[in-house]
């Protein structure tokens, strides 16, 4: 029972984990579109996740790692998939993502007219639990 | 002495109805908290056993916290590979393809090149390390 109290406390400790994966991934962001790098810029933030993407690790409410792609006109959907593509081909981001409590991936763009959803659980690898869905499922 | 008796009777019955309030009270509020602690069991209950029906269930909590406190993940390299891997993939698979080296020494080289653009076509870093590879060793000008 003891350890509920250090489960409590760690709470906290993922409280900034989290943020911090958010900050770093904004300001990176934000420094490739003023270098002109980036056509268009990035924006990361935390919402609710889907029900249905759900694992034993995830976060009450806040399990959604939602990016907004801020652009003029509407952007396609394969622009924003291969967005996606690249975030979940990086295992570290994903178990990271995973291990603070995230399940699903959106993304968006500014508009809020396409986007794209994916279970961060079938791509991330866990214990030999490897469950790499086809790509073009989502 | 009469009336101190029907003094005593009163005050017991007068007692007697207090406690009486006070128990259908202290009842009241017994039946309120047990109904609330089955609830709350019967809510634990449900969320634990939820979980174990979900996936990662069966990963030791060490795993995810080891992967909590790994170092940083390198946002750079991700906005790179964002933006820039789609084209630098284009432009590498083009110019490395193994039909331009055939029967040629650098053949097996341009082959061994080609799968590993295949292999991390979404990771700018590891482009850029195969791109100076191909200048290197197919002699390549980009």
């Amino acid at each position: 029972m003891w350890y509920h109290f250090i489960e409590f406390f760690d709470w906290f400790g993922e409280f900034h984990k989290r943020f911090k994966i958010i900050q770093d991934f904004n300001k990176a962001a934000e420094k490739s579109w003023e270098t002109g790098k980036a056509p268009y810029q990035l924006k990361a933030s935390i919402t609710m996740g889907e029900s249905a993407y759900k694992h034993a690790n995830s976060k009450y409410l806040t399990s959604g790692f939602t990016i907004k792609a801020f652009t003029l006109n509407p952007m396609p959907n394969n622009e924003l998939k291969e967005i996606g593509r690249v975030i979940l081909n990086n295992q570290e981001l994903v178990r990271r993502l995973v291990s603070l409590g995230w399940d699903t991936l959106y993304i968006y763009d500014s508009k809020g007219k396409n986007g794209c959803v994916w279970a961060l659980k079938d791509f991330a690898n866990f214990g030999g639990f490897l469950q790499q869905k086809n790509e073009d499922d989502e | 002495m009469n009336n101190i008796l029907l003094q005593i009777q009163t005050d017991s019955s007068n007692i007697l109805t207090y406690k009486a309030s006070n128990m259908s009270c202290s009842s009241f509020w017994f039946w309120f908290s047990l109904a609330e602690s089955i609830l709350i069991i019967f809510l634990l209950f449900r969320c634990l056993k939820r979980k174990s029906n979900l996936a990662f269930s069966d990963v030791s909590r060490t795993e995810f916290e080891n992967e909590k406190g790994a170092g940083e993940i390198d946002m750079g390299g991700l906005m790179d590979s964002i933006h820039g891997a789609r084209d630098l993939y284009k432009e590498l698979s083009r110019e490395c393809h193994p039909d331009k080296f055939v029967n040629t020494p650098q053949q097996k080289v341009a082959e061994e090149i080609f799968q590993e653009i295949s292999l991390n076509k979404r990771n700018y870093k590891k482009l850029i390390a195969l791109k100076d590879r191909a200048i290197n060793e197919l002699n390549l000008n980009f």
